[in-house]
Protein backbone atom coordinates (compact mmCIF):
# COMPACT_ATOMS: atom_id res chain seq x y z
CA UNK A 1 0.00 0.00 0.00
CA UNK A 2 2.90 2.34 0.55
CA UNK A 3 5.02 1.61 -2.48
CA UNK A 4 5.84 4.70 -4.52
CA UNK A 5 4.66 4.67 -8.08
CA UNK A 6 7.23 3.04 -10.34
CA UNK A 7 6.10 4.45 -13.64
CA UNK A 8 5.98 8.18 -12.94
CA UNK A 9 8.94 10.58 -12.93
CA UNK A 10 9.94 12.22 -9.65
CA UNK A 11 9.21 15.92 -9.23
CA UNK A 12 11.95 18.20 -10.50
CA UNK A 13 14.34 20.22 -8.37
CA UNK A 14 12.84 23.58 -9.36
CA UNK A 15 9.32 22.43 -8.54
CA UNK A 16 10.58 21.31 -5.12
CA UNK A 17 12.05 24.73 -4.43
CA UNK A 18 8.84 26.45 -5.53
CA UNK A 19 6.85 24.30 -3.12
CA UNK A 20 9.26 25.05 -0.28
CA UNK A 21 8.74 28.76 -0.98
CA UNK A 22 4.97 28.24 -0.92
CA UNK A 23 5.24 26.44 2.43
CA UNK A 24 7.33 29.25 3.90
CA UNK A 25 4.95 31.85 2.49
CA UNK A 26 1.99 30.03 4.03
CA UNK A 27 3.62 29.79 7.45
CA UNK A 28 4.71 33.44 7.19
CA UNK A 29 1.17 34.53 6.29
CA UNK A 30 -0.22 32.83 9.40
CA UNK A 31 2.50 34.11 11.73
CA UNK A 32 2.44 37.61 10.23
CA UNK A 33 -1.34 37.84 10.52
CA UNK A 34 -1.20 36.83 14.16
CA UNK A 35 1.52 39.37 15.03
CA UNK A 36 -0.30 42.10 13.09
CA UNK A 37 -3.56 41.35 14.93
CA UNK A 38 -1.89 41.43 18.33
CA UNK A 39 -0.15 44.73 17.56
CA UNK A 40 -3.21 46.47 16.08
CA UNK A 41 -6.01 44.97 18.19
CA UNK A 42 -8.79 47.49 18.68
CA UNK A 43 -8.36 49.23 22.00
CA UNK A 44 -12.06 49.86 22.42
CA UNK A 45 -14.51 47.35 20.99
CA UNK A 46 -17.44 49.42 22.25
CA UNK A 47 -17.30 51.43 19.00
CA UNK A 48 -18.60 48.45 17.08
CA UNK A 49 -17.55 44.99 16.00
CA UNK A 50 -13.92 44.73 14.96
CA UNK A 51 -14.64 44.41 11.24
CA UNK A 52 -11.14 45.46 10.29
CA UNK A 53 -9.51 42.81 12.48
CA UNK A 54 -12.07 40.21 11.37
CA UNK A 55 -11.26 40.78 7.70
CA UNK A 56 -7.51 40.70 8.33
CA UNK A 57 -7.80 37.53 10.43
CA UNK A 58 -9.98 35.76 7.88
CA UNK A 59 -7.89 36.81 4.90
CA UNK A 60 -4.46 36.14 6.39
CA UNK A 61 -5.26 32.81 8.00
CA UNK A 62 -7.19 31.44 5.02
CA UNK A 63 -4.44 32.55 2.64
CA UNK A 64 -1.85 30.79 4.79
CA UNK A 65 -3.92 27.60 4.95
CA UNK A 66 -4.51 27.58 1.17
CA UNK A 67 -0.81 28.18 0.44
CA UNK A 68 0.11 25.28 2.75
CA UNK A 69 -2.40 23.02 0.99
CA UNK A 70 -1.08 24.01 -2.45
CA UNK A 71 2.50 23.41 -1.32
CA UNK A 72 1.95 20.04 0.33
CA UNK A 73 -0.87 18.37 -1.57
CA UNK A 74 0.77 17.69 -4.98
CA UNK A 75 3.81 15.95 -3.44
CA UNK A 76 1.95 13.60 -1.11
CA UNK A 77 1.98 9.94 -2.16
CA UNK A 78 -1.38 8.48 -3.09
CA UNK A 79 -1.33 6.21 -0.04
CA UNK A 80 -1.32 9.28 2.20
CA UNK A 81 -3.79 11.18 0.05
CA UNK A 82 -6.49 8.53 0.33
CA UNK A 83 -6.14 8.72 4.12
CA UNK A 84 -7.23 12.36 4.19
CA UNK A 85 -10.95 11.77 3.59
CA UNK A 86 -10.70 9.05 6.22
CA UNK A 87 -9.13 11.52 8.65
CA UNK A 88 -11.86 14.07 8.10
CA UNK A 89 -14.58 11.49 8.56
CA UNK A 90 -12.85 10.33 11.74
CA UNK A 91 -12.69 13.92 13.01
CA UNK A 92 -16.45 14.13 12.67
CA UNK A 93 -17.50 10.60 13.65
CA UNK A 94 -15.05 10.04 16.52
CA UNK A 95 -15.87 13.51 17.83
CA UNK A 96 -19.51 12.52 17.99
CA UNK A 97 -18.68 9.10 19.46
CA UNK A 98 -16.61 10.69 22.24
CA UNK A 99 -19.52 13.04 22.78
CA UNK A 100 -21.57 10.02 23.91
CA UNK A 101 -19.25 9.61 26.92
CA UNK A 102 -20.42 12.98 28.24
CA UNK A 103 -16.96 14.52 28.67
CA UNK A 104 -16.92 18.33 28.22
CA UNK A 105 -14.33 18.66 25.44
CA UNK A 106 -14.50 19.08 21.67
CA UNK A 107 -12.31 16.22 20.34
CA UNK A 108 -12.51 17.47 16.78
CA UNK A 109 -8.94 16.64 15.76
CA UNK A 110 -8.56 12.91 16.48
CA UNK A 111 -8.37 11.99 12.79
CA UNK A 112 -5.91 14.79 12.00
CA UNK A 113 -3.55 13.71 14.81
CA UNK A 114 -3.82 10.05 13.82
CA UNK A 115 -2.85 10.85 10.21
CA UNK A 116 0.00 13.06 11.39
CA UNK A 117 1.33 10.19 13.51
CA UNK A 118 1.10 7.73 10.62
CA UNK A 119 2.17 9.99 7.71
CA UNK A 120 4.18 12.93 9.06
CA UNK A 121 3.94 16.69 9.68
CA UNK A 122 3.29 17.79 6.08
CA UNK A 123 0.40 15.36 5.70
CA UNK A 124 -0.90 16.38 9.12
CA UNK A 125 -0.88 20.09 8.25
CA UNK A 126 -2.63 19.54 4.92
CA UNK A 127 -5.17 17.23 6.57
CA UNK A 128 -5.96 19.80 9.25
CA UNK A 129 -6.46 22.63 6.77
CA UNK A 130 -8.43 20.52 4.29
CA UNK A 131 -10.59 19.13 7.08
CA UNK A 132 -11.69 22.61 8.01
CA UNK A 133 -12.49 23.47 4.39
CA UNK A 134 -14.51 20.32 3.71
CA UNK A 135 -16.19 20.40 7.14
CA UNK A 136 -17.34 23.95 6.40
CA UNK A 137 -19.78 22.42 3.92
CA UNK A 138 -21.82 21.36 6.95
CA UNK A 139 -20.71 23.95 9.47
CA UNK A 140 -19.31 27.16 7.96
CA UNK A 141 -18.07 28.38 11.34
CA UNK A 142 -15.12 25.96 11.32
CA UNK A 143 -13.70 27.45 8.10
CA UNK A 144 -11.86 30.38 9.77
CA UNK A 145 -10.04 27.96 12.10
CA UNK A 146 -8.24 26.24 9.18
CA UNK A 147 -4.85 27.69 10.15
CA UNK A 148 -5.14 26.44 13.74
CA UNK A 149 -6.13 22.97 12.52
CA UNK A 150 -3.12 22.92 10.16
CA UNK A 151 -0.86 23.87 13.07
CA UNK A 152 -2.24 21.01 15.19
CA UNK A 153 -1.55 18.49 12.42
CA UNK A 154 1.94 19.86 11.79
CA UNK A 155 2.93 19.84 15.48
CA UNK A 156 1.48 16.35 15.96
CA UNK A 157 3.64 15.13 13.07
CA UNK A 158 6.73 16.80 14.53
CA UNK A 159 6.03 15.22 17.92
CA UNK A 160 5.66 11.81 16.26
CA UNK A 161 8.93 12.27 14.38
CA UNK A 162 10.63 13.28 17.62
CA UNK A 163 9.56 10.02 19.26
CA UNK A 164 6.86 11.42 21.55
CA UNK A 165 4.55 8.56 20.65
CA UNK A 166 7.09 5.84 21.52
CA UNK A 167 6.24 6.15 25.20
CA UNK A 168 2.57 6.34 25.96
CA UNK A 169 2.91 8.93 28.74
CA UNK A 170 4.77 11.37 26.43
CA UNK A 171 1.88 11.71 23.95
CA UNK A 172 -0.37 13.79 26.26
CA UNK A 173 2.62 16.00 27.09
CA UNK A 174 3.14 16.73 23.39
CA UNK A 175 -0.59 17.33 23.07
CA UNK A 176 -0.48 19.81 25.94
CA UNK A 177 2.24 21.84 24.22
CA UNK A 178 0.42 21.68 20.88
CA UNK A 179 -2.76 22.87 22.55
CA UNK A 180 -1.02 25.95 23.96
CA UNK A 181 0.22 27.05 20.51
CA UNK A 182 -2.98 26.12 18.67
CA UNK A 183 -5.14 27.87 21.23
CA UNK A 184 -3.09 31.07 21.04
CA UNK A 185 -3.25 31.09 17.21
CA UNK A 186 -7.01 30.41 17.13
CA UNK A 187 -7.89 33.03 19.75
CA UNK A 188 -7.98 36.04 17.35
CA UNK A 189 -10.49 34.20 15.15
CA UNK A 190 -12.79 33.50 18.10
CA UNK A 191 -12.38 37.07 19.37
CA UNK A 192 -12.61 39.14 16.18
CA UNK A 193 -14.70 36.99 13.84
CA UNK A 194 -17.19 35.44 16.25
CA UNK A 195 -16.83 37.69 19.28
CA UNK A 196 -16.88 34.72 21.64
CA UNK A 197 -16.93 30.95 21.85
CA UNK A 198 -19.84 28.71 20.99
CA UNK A 199 -19.60 26.40 24.01
CA UNK A 200 -21.37 27.31 27.25
CA UNK A 201 -18.52 26.02 29.43
CA UNK A 202 -15.86 27.93 27.51
CA UNK A 203 -18.16 30.97 27.42
CA UNK A 204 -18.36 30.91 31.21
CA UNK A 205 -14.55 30.99 31.48
CA UNK A 206 -14.37 33.94 29.07
CA UNK A 207 -17.08 35.73 31.09
CA UNK A 208 -15.04 35.25 34.26
CA UNK A 209 -11.99 36.92 32.71
CA UNK A 210 -14.14 39.70 31.25
CA UNK A 211 -15.63 40.32 34.69
CA UNK A 212 -12.09 40.93 35.92
CA UNK A 213 -11.75 43.67 33.30
CA UNK A 214 -9.69 41.92 30.59
CA UNK A 215 -10.10 42.93 26.95
CA UNK A 216 -12.08 40.44 24.86
CA UNK A 217 -8.97 39.23 23.02
CA UNK A 218 -7.02 38.73 26.25
CA UNK A 219 -9.96 36.92 27.88
CA UNK A 220 -10.38 34.53 24.95
CA UNK A 221 -6.63 33.88 24.77
CA UNK A 222 -6.61 32.99 28.48
CA UNK A 223 -9.65 30.77 28.03
CA UNK A 224 -7.90 29.02 25.12
CA UNK A 225 -4.85 28.50 27.31
CA UNK A 226 -7.08 26.73 29.85
CA UNK A 227 -9.24 24.53 27.58
CA UNK A 228 -7.12 23.76 24.52
CA UNK A 229 -4.10 22.11 26.18
CA UNK A 230 -6.36 19.73 28.14
CA UNK A 231 -8.38 18.93 25.04
CA UNK A 232 -5.34 18.29 22.86
CA UNK A 233 -3.62 16.22 25.57
CA UNK A 234 -6.66 13.92 25.59
CA UNK A 235 -6.86 13.89 21.78
CA UNK A 236 -3.17 12.95 21.49
CA UNK A 237 -3.68 10.19 24.07
CA UNK A 238 -6.67 8.82 22.12
CA UNK A 239 -4.68 8.95 18.87
CA UNK A 240 -1.80 7.09 20.56
CA UNK A 241 -4.21 4.49 21.93
CA UNK A 242 -5.67 4.03 18.45
CA UNK A 243 -2.25 3.79 16.81
CA UNK A 244 -1.26 1.04 19.25
CA UNK A 245 -4.63 -0.70 19.05
CA UNK A 246 -4.25 -1.08 15.27
CA UNK A 247 -2.39 -4.17 14.10
CA UNK A 248 1.32 -3.62 13.44
CA UNK A 249 0.84 -4.81 9.89
CA UNK A 250 -1.32 -1.75 9.26
CA UNK A 251 0.73 0.89 11.10
CA UNK A 252 4.19 -0.25 9.99
CA UNK A 253 3.07 -0.17 6.36
CA UNK A 254 3.57 3.61 6.49
CA UNK A 255 7.09 4.71 5.46
CA UNK A 256 7.02 7.60 7.98
CA UNK A 257 6.36 5.18 10.86
CA UNK A 258 9.18 2.85 9.77
CA UNK A 259 11.73 5.55 8.97
CA UNK A 260 11.52 7.56 12.18
CA UNK A 261 10.56 4.73 14.52
CA UNK A 262 7.39 6.59 15.48
CA UNK A 263 5.82 3.72 17.41
CA UNK A 264 7.47 1.48 19.96
CA UNK A 265 8.11 -2.12 19.04
CA UNK A 266 9.65 -3.77 16.04
CA UNK A 267 8.26 -3.91 12.54
CA UNK A 268 6.63 -7.23 11.77
CA UNK A 269 8.77 -9.51 9.63
CA UNK A 270 8.03 -9.23 5.93
CA UNK A 271 7.33 -12.57 4.31
CA UNK A 272 9.78 -13.53 1.59
CA UNK A 273 8.27 -13.23 -1.85
CA UNK B 1 -34.16 28.24 -10.66
CA UNK B 2 -31.00 27.78 -8.59
CA UNK B 3 -30.42 24.32 -9.98
CA UNK B 4 -29.27 25.86 -13.25
CA UNK B 5 -26.64 28.04 -11.58
CA UNK B 6 -23.06 27.13 -12.35
CA UNK B 7 -21.55 25.82 -9.06
CA UNK B 8 -18.81 28.44 -9.11
CA UNK B 9 -21.40 31.20 -9.52
CA UNK B 10 -23.22 29.97 -6.43
CA UNK B 11 -19.94 29.66 -4.52
CA UNK B 12 -18.81 33.14 -5.54
CA UNK B 13 -22.18 34.57 -4.62
CA UNK B 14 -22.16 32.98 -1.16
CA UNK B 15 -18.53 33.89 -0.40
CA UNK B 16 -18.94 37.49 -1.59
CA UNK B 17 -22.12 37.86 0.45
CA UNK B 18 -20.21 36.73 3.54
CA UNK B 19 -17.30 39.09 2.84
CA UNK B 20 -19.50 42.11 2.14
CA UNK B 21 -21.58 41.44 5.26
CA UNK B 22 -18.43 41.23 7.39
CA UNK B 23 -17.07 44.43 5.88
CA UNK B 24 -20.35 46.31 6.24
CA UNK B 25 -20.46 45.80 10.03
CA UNK B 26 -24.05 46.95 10.42
CA UNK B 27 -26.69 44.79 12.05
CA UNK B 28 -29.43 46.22 9.82
CA UNK B 29 -27.53 45.10 6.74
CA UNK B 30 -26.84 41.68 8.33
CA UNK B 31 -30.51 41.14 9.15
CA UNK B 32 -31.46 42.15 5.61
CA UNK B 33 -28.97 39.64 4.17
CA UNK B 34 -30.22 36.93 6.53
CA UNK B 35 -33.81 37.49 5.44
CA UNK B 36 -32.85 37.61 1.76
CA UNK B 37 -30.96 34.32 2.04
CA UNK B 38 -33.88 32.73 3.91
CA UNK B 39 -36.24 33.79 1.11
CA UNK B 40 -33.85 32.41 -1.52
CA UNK B 41 -33.64 29.13 0.43
CA UNK B 42 -37.43 28.93 0.54
CA UNK B 43 -37.67 29.57 -3.19
CA UNK B 44 -35.05 26.91 -3.88
CA UNK B 45 -37.06 24.49 -1.73
CA UNK B 46 -34.29 23.77 0.77
CA UNK B 47 -35.47 25.98 3.63
CA UNK B 48 -36.42 22.90 5.67
CA UNK B 49 -32.86 21.63 5.57
CA UNK B 50 -30.92 24.90 5.68
CA UNK B 51 -32.76 26.62 8.54
CA UNK B 52 -32.54 23.76 11.10
CA UNK B 53 -28.88 23.15 10.20
CA UNK B 54 -28.15 26.86 10.70
CA UNK B 55 -30.12 26.90 13.96
CA UNK B 56 -28.07 24.01 15.38
CA UNK B 57 -24.87 25.95 14.63
CA UNK B 58 -26.05 29.41 15.61
CA UNK B 59 -28.14 28.79 18.73
CA UNK B 60 -25.25 27.93 21.10
CA UNK B 61 -23.15 30.75 19.66
CA UNK B 62 -25.91 33.32 20.10
CA UNK B 63 -26.71 32.21 23.67
CA UNK B 64 -23.02 32.34 24.53
CA UNK B 65 -22.62 35.81 22.97
CA UNK B 66 -25.68 37.12 24.79
CA UNK B 67 -24.51 35.85 28.18
CA UNK B 68 -20.92 36.93 27.62
CA UNK B 69 -21.44 40.47 26.29
CA UNK B 70 -24.84 41.08 27.83
CA UNK B 71 -23.57 40.55 31.36
CA UNK B 72 -19.85 41.32 31.18
CA UNK B 73 -18.78 44.23 29.02
CA UNK B 74 -16.26 46.33 30.95
CA UNK B 75 -16.03 48.85 28.09
CA UNK B 76 -19.76 49.64 28.38
CA UNK B 77 -20.80 53.05 29.72
CA UNK B 78 -24.61 52.87 29.82
CA UNK B 79 -25.53 50.39 32.54
CA UNK B 80 -29.10 49.16 32.33
CA UNK B 81 -28.95 46.85 35.35
CA UNK B 82 -26.30 45.33 37.54
CA UNK B 83 -25.96 42.43 39.97
CA UNK B 84 -22.59 42.37 41.72
CA UNK B 85 -19.88 41.99 39.08
CA UNK B 86 -22.39 41.50 36.25
CA UNK B 87 -23.58 44.62 34.46
CA UNK B 88 -26.05 44.73 31.59
CA UNK B 89 -24.87 47.52 29.31
CA UNK B 90 -26.43 48.92 26.15
CA UNK B 91 -23.05 48.72 24.39
CA UNK B 92 -22.64 45.05 25.31
CA UNK B 93 -26.09 44.11 24.03
CA UNK B 94 -25.43 46.04 20.84
CA UNK B 95 -22.09 44.29 20.35
CA UNK B 96 -23.74 40.87 20.84
CA UNK B 97 -26.45 41.82 18.33
CA UNK B 98 -23.92 43.00 15.74
CA UNK B 99 -21.84 39.82 15.94
CA UNK B 100 -24.77 37.41 16.14
CA UNK B 101 -26.50 38.86 13.07
CA UNK B 102 -23.23 39.04 11.12
CA UNK B 103 -22.40 35.40 11.85
CA UNK B 104 -25.98 34.34 11.09
CA UNK B 105 -25.88 36.02 7.67
CA UNK B 106 -22.54 34.44 6.73
CA UNK B 107 -23.53 30.95 7.97
CA UNK B 108 -26.87 31.03 6.15
CA UNK B 109 -25.32 32.19 2.87
CA UNK B 110 -22.66 29.47 2.92
CA UNK B 111 -25.12 26.77 4.01
CA UNK B 112 -27.49 27.71 1.21
CA UNK B 113 -24.61 27.14 -1.20
CA UNK B 114 -23.65 23.75 0.22
CA UNK B 115 -27.25 22.51 0.38
CA UNK B 116 -28.09 23.52 -3.20
CA UNK B 117 -24.85 22.67 -5.00
CA UNK B 118 -24.59 19.42 -6.93
CA UNK B 119 -21.33 17.85 -5.78
CA UNK B 120 -20.49 16.15 -9.12
CA UNK B 121 -20.98 19.47 -10.93
CA UNK B 122 -18.81 21.30 -8.39
CA UNK B 123 -16.08 18.68 -8.70
CA UNK B 124 -15.94 18.83 -12.48
CA UNK B 125 -16.10 22.64 -12.46
CA UNK B 126 -13.16 22.77 -10.04
CA UNK B 127 -11.19 20.23 -12.06
CA UNK B 128 -11.77 22.35 -15.19
CA UNK B 129 -10.25 25.35 -13.39
CA UNK B 130 -6.91 23.49 -13.06
CA UNK B 131 -7.11 23.01 -9.32
CA UNK B 132 -4.81 20.24 -8.07
CA UNK B 133 -6.69 16.98 -8.77
CA UNK B 134 -5.69 15.85 -5.27
CA UNK B 135 -7.78 18.61 -3.72
CA UNK B 136 -10.77 17.73 -5.87
CA UNK B 137 -10.36 14.07 -4.93
CA UNK B 138 -10.28 14.76 -1.19
CA UNK B 139 -13.35 16.99 -1.41
CA UNK B 140 -15.43 14.57 -3.49
CA UNK B 141 -14.26 11.49 -1.62
CA UNK B 142 -15.07 12.93 1.80
CA UNK B 143 -18.53 14.04 0.80
CA UNK B 144 -19.22 10.58 -0.60
CA UNK B 145 -17.64 8.78 2.36
CA UNK B 146 -19.48 10.50 5.22
CA UNK B 147 -22.88 8.79 4.83
CA UNK B 148 -21.20 5.45 4.14
CA UNK B 149 -19.21 5.68 7.37
CA UNK B 150 -22.27 6.52 9.43
CA UNK B 151 -23.89 3.33 8.13
CA UNK B 152 -20.76 1.36 8.87
CA UNK B 153 -20.68 2.60 12.46
CA UNK B 154 -24.24 1.34 12.93
CA UNK B 155 -23.25 -2.10 11.60
CA UNK B 156 -20.19 -2.23 13.89
CA UNK B 157 -22.33 -1.35 16.91
CA UNK B 158 -24.86 -4.01 16.00
CA UNK B 159 -22.11 -6.59 15.63
CA UNK B 160 -20.57 -5.65 19.00
CA UNK B 161 -23.98 -5.64 20.67
CA UNK B 162 -24.56 -9.13 19.33
CA UNK B 163 -21.33 -10.05 21.13
CA UNK B 164 -22.52 -8.60 24.43
CA UNK B 165 -21.63 -4.87 24.27
CA UNK B 166 -23.91 -2.84 26.55
CA UNK B 167 -24.02 0.95 26.16
CA UNK B 168 -24.66 1.72 29.82
CA UNK B 169 -22.87 2.15 33.11
CA UNK B 170 -20.14 4.47 34.34
CA UNK B 171 -17.49 6.42 32.50
CA UNK B 172 -15.03 3.53 32.31
CA UNK B 173 -17.49 1.11 30.77
CA UNK B 174 -18.59 3.81 28.32
CA UNK B 175 -14.98 4.40 27.30
CA UNK B 176 -14.58 0.66 26.86
CA UNK B 177 -17.65 0.62 24.62
CA UNK B 178 -16.22 3.49 22.57
CA UNK B 179 -12.96 1.57 22.16
CA UNK B 180 -14.81 -1.52 20.97
CA UNK B 181 -16.44 0.56 18.21
CA UNK B 182 -13.53 2.83 17.34
CA UNK B 183 -10.84 0.25 16.70
CA UNK B 184 -12.77 -1.81 14.12
CA UNK B 185 -13.92 1.38 12.39
CA UNK B 186 -10.45 2.92 12.12
CA UNK B 187 -8.83 -0.36 11.13
CA UNK B 188 -11.40 -0.99 8.40
CA UNK B 189 -11.06 2.55 7.04
CA UNK B 190 -7.27 2.39 6.90
CA UNK B 191 -7.35 -1.01 5.18
CA UNK B 192 -9.84 0.32 2.65
CA UNK B 193 -7.69 3.38 2.03
CA UNK B 194 -4.74 1.13 1.23
CA UNK B 195 -6.58 -0.81 -1.42
CA UNK B 196 -8.07 2.40 -2.82
CA UNK B 197 -4.56 3.87 -3.13
CA UNK B 198 -3.42 0.88 -5.18
CA UNK B 199 -6.46 1.10 -7.43
CA UNK B 200 -5.97 4.83 -7.97
CA UNK B 201 -2.25 4.49 -8.67
CA UNK B 202 -2.94 1.73 -11.18
CA UNK B 203 -5.16 4.21 -13.04
CA UNK B 204 -2.50 6.92 -13.19
CA UNK B 205 -3.89 9.13 -10.42
CA UNK B 206 -0.48 10.36 -9.29
CA UNK B 207 0.61 11.43 -12.80
CA UNK B 208 0.60 15.00 -14.01
CA UNK B 209 -1.10 14.30 -17.33
CA UNK B 210 -4.13 16.45 -18.23
CA UNK B 211 -7.52 14.96 -17.39
CA UNK B 212 -10.59 14.80 -19.53
CA UNK B 213 -14.05 14.93 -18.05
CA UNK B 214 -17.23 13.26 -19.21
CA UNK B 215 -19.28 15.82 -17.40
CA UNK B 216 -19.80 19.25 -18.92
CA UNK B 217 -21.17 22.05 -16.80
CA UNK B 218 -22.63 24.89 -18.90
CA UNK B 219 -21.22 28.28 -17.95
CA UNK B 220 -23.24 31.05 -19.64
CA UNK B 221 -21.47 34.40 -20.19
CA UNK B 222 -24.03 36.20 -18.02
CA UNK B 223 -22.92 34.15 -15.01
CA UNK B 224 -19.26 34.93 -15.75
CA UNK B 225 -20.10 38.62 -15.69
CA UNK B 226 -22.02 38.14 -12.46
CA UNK B 227 -19.02 36.42 -10.86
CA UNK B 228 -16.65 39.16 -11.94
CA UNK B 229 -19.02 41.82 -10.61
CA UNK B 230 -19.49 40.01 -7.30
CA UNK B 231 -15.74 39.63 -6.83
CA UNK B 232 -15.23 43.31 -7.63
CA UNK B 233 -17.95 44.31 -5.16
CA UNK B 234 -16.42 42.16 -2.41
CA UNK B 235 -12.93 43.53 -3.10
CA UNK B 236 -14.31 47.06 -3.09
CA UNK B 237 -16.09 46.49 0.23
CA UNK B 238 -12.90 45.14 1.81
CA UNK B 239 -10.81 48.05 0.49
CA UNK B 240 -13.31 50.62 1.76
CA UNK B 241 -13.46 48.96 5.18
CA UNK B 242 -9.66 48.78 5.44
CA UNK B 243 -9.32 52.40 4.33
CA UNK B 244 -11.98 53.57 6.83
CA UNK B 245 -10.42 51.70 9.74
CA UNK B 246 -6.85 52.74 8.98
CA UNK B 247 -4.85 53.48 11.06
CA UNK B 248 -5.95 50.53 13.19
CA UNK B 249 -6.78 51.06 16.85
CA UNK B 250 -3.80 52.12 18.91
CA UNK B 251 -3.22 50.65 22.35
CA UNK B 252 -3.90 53.18 25.09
Amino acid sequence: MSQPSLTLPAAGQAAGRGRRLLEIAGAAAIAGTYIFLVLTQPADIANGPASFSALVALGGFLLGAVLLILAVLPVLPTSTLVLMPVALVLNVVLGQLMGTTGLPFYFDAIGTVLIAVLAGPAAGAATGALSSIVWSFFNPTVLPFAAGAALIGFLAGLAARGGQFRRFYLAPVAGFGTGILAGVVSAPIAAFVFGGTSGLGTGAIVSAFRAMGDSLFAAITKQALISDPMDKAIVFAIAALLAYALPRRATFAFPFVRRFGVLAGKAPGTPKA
Amino acid sequence: MRARLHPLTALTGAACTAVVTTAAASWVFSVAVTLAVAVLAARAGVARQVLPAAAVILAPLCVSLLVLHGLFFPEGQTALASWGPARVTAEGLRFALELATRTAACVLALLLFSFTVSVPDLVSALAERKLPPQFVFVLASTLALLPAIAGRLVRIRQAQEARGLVLRGGLLSRLGAVRLQMVPLVLGLIEDAGSRAQALDARGFGGGAPRTSYREVPDPPAQRWFRAAALLAAAGAVVIRLALSWPPGVQP
